[in-house]
């Protein structure tokens, strides 16, 4: 075909100066900014003041980010694993031949789709409310003692735990299509030889689910590492220390609010740079210790 | 969702003993439902009740009628209709844009050989992993210097930004599986490379640019983060920033009726948009492979 | 003869001018600000009173000057974003935030008032408590109060009365009589929702160390070598093992506070506003007391402070601002007079002009006159914006019982540092 260069320049610069504008530079300017002191964000380059690895050091010897790189690593792990398993339980059982397999797979994915903060309004205001919260209630019905779901112990869980509601659809749906993509004869062979279905699930899917889970696990420390709104959500007048996320302790160093000295953009833009290290180096990790040889799903 | 359920039921008889084997599965599924069932109700309930009933928990008796004035003000006082115009706006001329810069690009990236295509897929790849804590300090650092400059204009200018890296790495491969000989014949019957594409090849990717467009229009419908930087005035606050903002002012008012209603409001269009697409929504999670 | 003629020509100029300026929107306008505009961010929300008042406000003054009034309602997050902007010069004239941050981190980025103040009187319309301390903060007149509101015990006037107390307590062991009184007859005596824990609780470390020294101890730490942070919080310690705390306390907002409507708890320390909020939130109709949160005296150990916390939410005008004339006007027409009058009724709360009456709360309007300083939102408690959140969540648990001696809370507190 005859190239036409004129075209693809035209039809390709767009999107080129978005990279640059939106991606590149703010990228190189937000790395700059970790090393250097200055009074805002908006300062320009000649107020900067170089600080070396200060603003690193800033931040790991703050208690407040280590406590939030802590309420990071809790989400991960124990986000990670619950929401993880649920998300394959639900899929082993819509694939394993239900009756309204779609009605019941559009309903788990539902939150999804829903504004976040409308489903983190209803949690915060309803479910775990003291006095006519759902929780509670049910508690009361079985004549327990109410708890107190968004006391500084239990709040950490609280937002766990409705976070995991409204992530387990995606997940699901990712290992639904890993599952069916595993060649059917193979559960026929397992059938005649006598295998029960949890048995199959054992032998059979979990190990030829590699590849999807690896997806699902870059997808969750994505969105780990970049966890904000649910934190903002449950503590809505003030950070606060049970919650608090490494995005919403930058948020706060850039932009601060009641009671707080002064802004240090470097080092929220350190915090930013953190992040996406660790982002990176999850990712590494997986494409290292999960290789997908074995079937191309 | 797809309450017409179009599963391939057997004309037969039902199956009864296979079923039981799958009792505990409906089971599980059956309380997940339920529970999402009834924090919804509730929720549509509390919309419909006084102040005092919610916090007293009487909120299925509707001792006083049901309250439908704490939608309209929700809608007028609490500055929902409001909200929700901009997040239209932003929504639909930000898909628009996003699909007019994205898919030329995406066409010319996966149909021509050039110097820097590899290079160009690769950054928009990465630049769909950078998270937009990254890029917002500088961000705001720009646009804080343009005084006069519409908040509305500046926001819908950086959905659009954001979501081009995704568009045009999703609708790669569906250009790329493209027959060439649409090419070949446009190019004897003396059509132009540019207007081949316009006429001929953008028709033809249509299922995924609207699918696309779904997973467009839900991201910025729903995005927070940068709208609480970026258009956090009332004026031109997104629904998700406009809901956050009646929850906090509502301890001084105490229109919890109203806070309900807000939520229901906010949460209505993303769901009525679910019931009818939700196949295509979840086709286009799994079959895309890539994350909105 | 002369005089009086002389006056009738300037009547029938005046009148003559004010009719031209009701119908001279085509004209371009004749309004002594006419082709004026003002970017306002307000930390209201439009549903809110303060927020329907603050337009109303808007209109009249545009109908009265010409002046064009955008208001931007960004709500209370505002706080956030604030700074920054008049960092970056953003379009803003006059934006509305907590007085205490007005004076201590904005002001380099906001006009000097004093002149204009002096030229308009605001100083009879006003409390020289909150202009002295924005004076002394920023070194010169920064903000002008727009709703000032005042700490203490507030409390159920018929729960009192319910219970046989009918004189209120000024010092902590008075204060224990009380709650024990109350849950004689059948009360539970204190809410408390954990946003104001710290609030709560800096002003029981005021009664020992001082706000200055609280301050001191917040940016550096040290708290185990003051034996008053140890004796504060063995007091709190006692005071949750005696059950005085509402069940539930703390809470998670606004669900402590409104047990006093609901259920049958009858005090609460907080500012003012907490009556108004009580009273939408649960349609009670409480009759509202407030006294002096109790001083622990010297003889016991403490310092004997009888200071009280005292704030307010005020308007400020930024130092870039092209028409501080006009934006200074507008204040006033928010603050003083009928506007402000209608806001004390309509939220309710203390009225900001000092000539108005407060119909919500007797004698708040005369206490705030008296006084000539005060406490800070927390009583310095918050003063280190790194650790502000650590300390909060330690001051929580505090009050949740998690700890069996002062020296174990003071311990926690030190190990943030």
């Amino acid at each position: 075909m005859k190239k036409d260069y004129k075209m693809i320049v035209l039809f390709i610069l767009p999107c080129v100066i978005t990279l640059l504008v939106m991606y590149a530079y703010p990228v190189v300017r937000t790395f700059l900014m970790s090393f250097f002191s200055m009074p805002n964000i908006t300062a320009p380059v000649g107020e900067w003041e170089f600080a070396g690895f200060g603003k690193y050091e800033k931040i790991f010897t703050s208690t407040t980010f280590i406590r939030s790189i802590q309420n990071m690593l809790m989400i991960w792990i124990f986000g990670g694993i619950i929401t993880l398993a649920l998300a394959l339980l639900f899929a082993v059982i819509l694939t394993s031949g239900i009756r309204f397999k779609k009605f019941f797979r559009a309903a788990i994915y539902m939150p999804n789709v829903i504004s976040a903060v409308a489903l983190a309004t209803m949690w915060i205001q309803y479910i775990f409310n003291q006095q006519y919260g759902m929780l509670n209630s049910l508690i009361k019905f079985f004549n327990g003692t109410p708890i107190n779901w968004l006391a500084t112990d239990m709040k950490f869980w609280a937002m766990l735990g409705s976070f995991i509601f409204g992530a387990v659809g995606y997940y699901m749906l990712i290992f639904i299509s890993g599952i069916e993509k595993i060649p059917q004869d193979l559960y026929e062979a397992a059938t005649i030889d006598g295998a029960s279905k949890i048995q199959q699930a054992f032998k059979i899917t979990f190990p030829l689910l590699k590849g999807v889970t690896k997806t699902n696990l870059t997808f969750w420390t994505i969105n780990t590492a970049t966890f904000y709104l649910w934190s903002k959500m449950f503590s809505p007048v003030d950070t606060e220390a049970s919650v608090v996320v490494p995005v919403m302790y930058l948020y706060d160093t850039a932009f601060p609010s009641r009671g707080s000295t002064g802004a240090d953009p470097g080092a929220a833009a350190a915090v930013g740079i953190v992040l996406a290290l660790i982002i990176l180096a999850v990712y590494l990790l997986m494409n290292k210790v999960i290789k997908d040889d074995e079937v191309e799903l | 969702m797809g309450f017409r359920n179009k599963e391939k039921i057997p004309a037969h008889r039902i199956n009864w003993k296979k079923e039981a084997t799958m009792l505990p599965g409906y089971i599980i599924l059956l309380v997940w439902l339920g529970f999402t069932a009834a924090f919804l109700l509730w929720i549509l309930g509390a919309s419909l009740s006084t102040t005092p009933e919610i916090m007293q928990g009487k909120v299925f008796k509707f001792e006083t009628g049901l309250h439908f004035e704490n939608y309209a003000l929700a809608w007028s006082q609490q500055n929902v209709a409001r909200y929700f115009a901009n997040s239209l706006l932003y929504s639909v001329a930000g898909c628009f844009f996003t699909i007019v810069i994205s898919a030329p690009a995406s066409y010319v990236l996966s149909r021509y050989k050039f110097i820097c295509n590899k290079i160009i897929k690769s950054s928009l790849i990465i630049a769909m992993s950078v998270p937009a804590v990254m890029i917002v300090l500088p961000i705001y650092a720009i646009t804080a210097s343009w005084r006069n400059a519409p908040d509305r204009l500046i926001f819908t200018v950086l959905m659009i930004f954001f979501r081009v890296p995704y568009t045009t790495v999703y609708l790669l491969n569906f250009f790329a599986t493209l027959s060439r000989s649409y090419e070949e014949a446009a190019a004897i019957d003396g059509c132009s490379p540019a207007g081949t594409f316009w006429r001929i090849m953008f028709p033809l990717v249509q299922p995924a640019l609207v699918t696309v467009t779904i997973f467009n229009f839900l991201g910025i419908w729903n995005e927070f983060f940068m709208a609480l930087i970026f258009a956090s005035s009332q004026s031109v606050a997104p629904v998700g920033v406009g809901l956050l903002q009646i929850v906090n002012s509502m301890r001084y008012t105490g229109q919890y009726g109203a806070l309900f209603a807000a939520v229901i409001i906010v949460f209505l269009p993303t769901f009525l948009l679910y019931i009818f697409l939700s196949e295509k929504i979840i086709a286009g999670v799994t079959g895309g492979g890539v994350k909105g | 003869m002369k005089k009086l003629l002389a006056i009738a020509l300037v009547a029938l100029i005046a009148l003559s001018s004010v009719f031209a300026g009701g119908s001279s929107e085509s004209a371009g306008g004749d309004g002594i600000y006419s082709g004026v505009e003002l970017n306002v961010w307000s930390m209201w929300n439009a549903a809110e009173p303060q927020g329907q008042i603050l337009q109303e406000a808007a209109d009249a003054f545009e109908e009265e000057t010409g002046c064009r009034v955008n208001i931007e309602f960004r709500g209370r997050d505002i706080s956030t974003i604030i700074n920054t902007a008049l960092q970056g010069e953003e379009n803003i004239d006059i934006f509305e935030e907590d007085y205490t941050r007005i004076g201590q981190q904005y002001a380099p980025y906001c006009y000097d008032l004093t002149e204009m103040a002096a030229a308009a009187g605001y100083e009879n319309n006003s409390y020289a408590l909150f202009n002295n301390m924005s004076n002394e903060w920023a070194g010169f007149l920064c903000s002008i109060t727009e709703q000032p509101n005042m700490g203490g015990v507030f409390y159920d006037k018929a729960k009192f009365e319910a219970a046989g107390i009918t004189e209120t307590p000024t010092t902590w062991d008075e204060f224990l009589d009380v709650c024990q009184k109350l849950v004689d007859a059948g009360f539970q005596p204190l809410a408390l929702d954990s946003t104001y824990s710290d609030f709560n609780f800096g002003y029981h470390l005021d009664r020992y160390i001082g706000e200055a020294t609280t301050r001191e101890l917040s940016l550096n730490g040290g708290w185990s070598d003051n034996p008053g942070v140890v004796a504060a919080a063995e007091d709190i310690i006692d005071f949750v093992n005696r059950g005085y705390l509402a069940s539930g306390a703390p809470d998670e907002y606004p669900a402590s506070q409104n047990k006093i409507g609901f259920e049958n708890v009858a005090m609460v320390v907080c500012a003012d506003y907490v009556t108004a909020e009580v009273n939408n939130n649960t349609g009670a109709g409480i009759e509202w007391g407030v006294f002096n949160y109790p001083t622990v005296p010297v003889e016991d150990g403490g310092n004997g402070s009888t200071a009280s916390y005292a704030g307010t939410n005020s308007l400020a005008i930024s130092s870039y601002c092209e028409n501080p004339q006009a934006a200074f006007d507008f204040i006033m027409t928010v603050v003083t007079g009928e506007f402000d009058q209608e806001r004390a009724d309509r939220v309710p709360q203390i009225p900001a002009d000092s000539n108005n009456t407060c119909t919500s709360l007797d004698g708040a309007v005369e206490t705030l006159l008296a006084s000539d300083s005060s406490l800070t939102w927390t009583m310095g408690l918050n003063a280190n914006g790194d650790l502000r959140t650590m300390i909060k969540d330690v001051v929580i648990q505090l009050f949740e019982g998690r700890f069996a001696t002062g020296e174990e809370f003071a311990a926690a507190l030190d190990a943030l540092y």
